[in-house]
């Protein structure tokens, strides 16, 4: 291009959409992944002992996606509205699917968890305590006979059901994000083939690491008997292997994705640079790479590493915090490239939403911790008649 | 043998699953031909505009006559002129865009709009967002290619350039194109072959922005400068930002 060029007047036209969707983005990728992880593992391992991962696995999600709309809601310039999005419905939107998708993501974790929780739930609804008429109210007073065994065993097929119906759900979910950021032809960096593997990429590095994070936290809020804690352990270490080779398939699906883009002309070449020279290439190599992808990498190489809870954990928080900063830094960056003039396009702060998100995630943090206090998650095995 | 009265034939299943694709591929035919973003074809008016980039004199004359017109908010544009300057001394040009929305007739406003709020009117093709339904999402702010809408802070709803609907509608000019000193704007029917806006067109070679992304839009550009009608990437890509 000619170098003597002067751009006299123009107008700067901003991100439009702020940290908040990020924000949704991600913990809609941190919750699909976390059931998917939690689920393809029952059908890996399918032993009494990992109902315990399960229930986490599936409730722990559904508090997220129950709180997540929020994010969605405060950023409209009619929260009022919100509802509306559920009938006024344009079929080339994929938001207009995504509204959906979500919320029956959201039931479909709902029922499964009900039917994971029930045996245990009747359970402690026969016993008296404090909180009998809440878990008899969580069961609408059914309180069937037999023991958990055999209440476990009558309910199989509908929790396999309800366990095979959010699975795909989550699948949808995370296709959903993918083809949400793919359709927007005019972004450059969104506008990509390779958008949907890498929520899926996320959704994996996540999701392992949030099960091994909310596990440890049950394991330590909640009494776990010894043998099933130490049953647990060798779970959440083979955890640690989903989520060592996920943060190698997310290495490889961001290497796909920057070879693609510099084959997509000037643009690609640009929106390769936000991350790796622009506006954003503290947050990549800092956060997301070296934090997000190399930290966690190493510390669940070595078997006895994955095993130390403390090593494990570190790792997790690392892991969710680089894929974190990978949704922010594709989804921020991506609108940071200019659609009409010469300069990188500028986030406004907004320090009320942000307050507004931290002050969700918190709550969402309080409800993982009243509901391990309170919800049965570890197996309870009591014949009828010897339980008190 | 319980299990084999249940169990469905091969033959069965593709039968029924063939019903249930074709039912789907009706249903999502009947659909698409329903939908208004695919039915501009068919309406019977399209109107558009061609600017004449060489009698633009960058008055920014339309700006202020389509503020005042439409109650744009302060800070926020319908209608701007972007003016660059182009050489070294003597041999200097100034060259100038003026910009508004393109009405697109594959507009990824309208598509990606999640309540259909963004709307196309069937007569005419003008692309328009209803305030009663939009719940500030946005989605099309971020979605149109050419920068054209912004969240209005007055009323919370998407805003953009609908050729002063409220003046056409009435037999009467955009008032961008009323306000327009040097006459740079034709604005009309471009399916009329005898409106002035198509026997422009049809006289004089014109250019569409960002054609590479195939949205099709309605303002054509006459001898713009084609280092003015994109965004300089290569700017950015040098490292220099000013």
């Amino acid at each position: 291009m000619n170098e003597n060029i002067q751009y006299i007047y123009f107008i700067q036209h901003g991100v439009a959409l702020g940290y908040l969707i990020a924000w949704y983005l991600w913990l809609i990728s941190l919750a699909e992944g976390t059931h998917i992880v939690a689920h393809l593992s029952w059908l890996y391992y399918r032993t009494e002992d990992y109902r315990p991962l399960e229930k986490v696995g599936t409730f722990q999600p559904f508090i997220i996606l129950a709180l997540v709309p929020l994010f969605l809601v405060v950023d409209l310039g009619h929260p009022e509205r919100f509802y509306t999005m559920f009938y006024n419905w344009n079929w080339t939107s994929p938001v207009a699917y995504g509204v959906y998708i979500i919320s029956l993501c959201m039931i479909s974790y709902a029922i499964h968890s009900y039917y994971l929780f029930r045996p245990e739930l009747i359970h402690r609804a026969r016993q008296k305590g404090p909180l009998q008429g809440l878990y008899q109210l969580a069961v609408f007073n059914q309180v069937e006979s037999g023991d958990i065994r055999e209440i476990r065993k009558r309910q199989e097929r509908r929790e396999r059901f309800w366990a095979g119906v959010s699975l795909l759900f989550s699948f949808l979910g995370l296709i959903y994000l993918g083809i949400l950021l793919s359709s927007f032809k005019g972004r450059v960096m969104w506008h990509s083939s390779v958008m949907v593997f890498i929520f899926f990429s996320f959704g994996a590095c996540s999701g392992s690491a949030f099960l091994i994070l909310l596990t440890q936290l049950k394991n330590s809020l909640a009494h776990t008997p010894p043998k099933a804690l130490a049953e647990q352990q060798r779970y959440l270490s083979e955890f640690g292997i989903i989520l060592k080779y996920s943060l190698v398939a997310q290495a490889g699906v961001f290497f796909v994705y920057f070879v693609l883009l510099q084959y997509t002309g000037i643009g690609g070449k640009l929106a390769s640079q936000v991350f790796f020279t622009g506006p954003r290439a503290f947050q990549f190599w800092f956060f997301q790479v070296a934090i997000g992808l190399i930290l966690p990498f190493v510390l669940v190489l070595y078997k006895k590493m994955r095993e130390n809870v403390v090593v494990s954990c570190i790792a997790a928080v690392a892991a969710m915090a680089g894929t974190l900063f990978g949704c922010v830094n594709i989804f921020i960056g991506g609108q940071m490239l200019p659609m009409t003039n010469f300069r990188w396009e500028h986030l406004q702060p907004e320090p009320a939403k942000m307050t507004f998100g931290i002050i969700t995630m918190v709550l969402m943090f309080v409800v993982f911790l009243i509901t391990y206090k309170i919800l049965p998650y570890e197996n309870i095995e009591v014949r009828e008649g010897a339980s008190s | 043998m319980e299990k084999s009265r249940k169990s469905v034939s091969r033959r069965e299943f593709f039968r029924k699953f063939g019903k249930q694709v074709g039912g789907a591929g009706v249903s999502a035919f009947l659909v698409q031909v329903a939908h208004p973003s695919l039915a501009a074809s068919s309406s019977t008016k399209k109107y558009g505009m061609v600017i004449d980039t060489n009698r633009c004199i960058g008055c920014h004359g339309c700006t202020i006559a389509c503020i005042s017109e439409n109650n744009v908010p302060d800070g926020y544009y319908r209608s701007w002129v972007k003016i660059m300057e182009k050489g070294s001394y003597p041999d200097v040009s100034t060259h100038f865009l003026p910009r508004l929305c393109n009405n697109c007739e594959d507009a990824p406003c309208l598509n990606l709009c999640p309540t259909g709020a963004t709307y196309r009117t069937k007569q005419d093709g003008v692309v328009h967002v209803d305030r009663q339904i939009c719940v500030g999402c946005r989605i099309c702010v971020v979605a149109c290619p050419y920068g054209s809408r912004f969240l209005n802070p007055i009323t919370h709803t998407a805003d953009k350039c609908d050729f002063c609907y409220h003046r056409i509608t009435l037999g009467l000019q955009p008032a961008c194109v009323d306000a327009c000193t040097g006459k740079a704007r034709i604005f009309g029917d471009l399916n009329d072959p005898a409106s002035d806006v198509s026997r422009y067109l049809e006289n004089h070679s014109t250019q569409r922005l960002r054609a590479d992304l195939d949205t099709r839009p309605k303002v054509h550009y006459v001898n713009a400068d084609e280092y003015i009608m994109g965004p300089d990437y290569s700017r950015l890509l040098a490292g220099r930002s000013s």
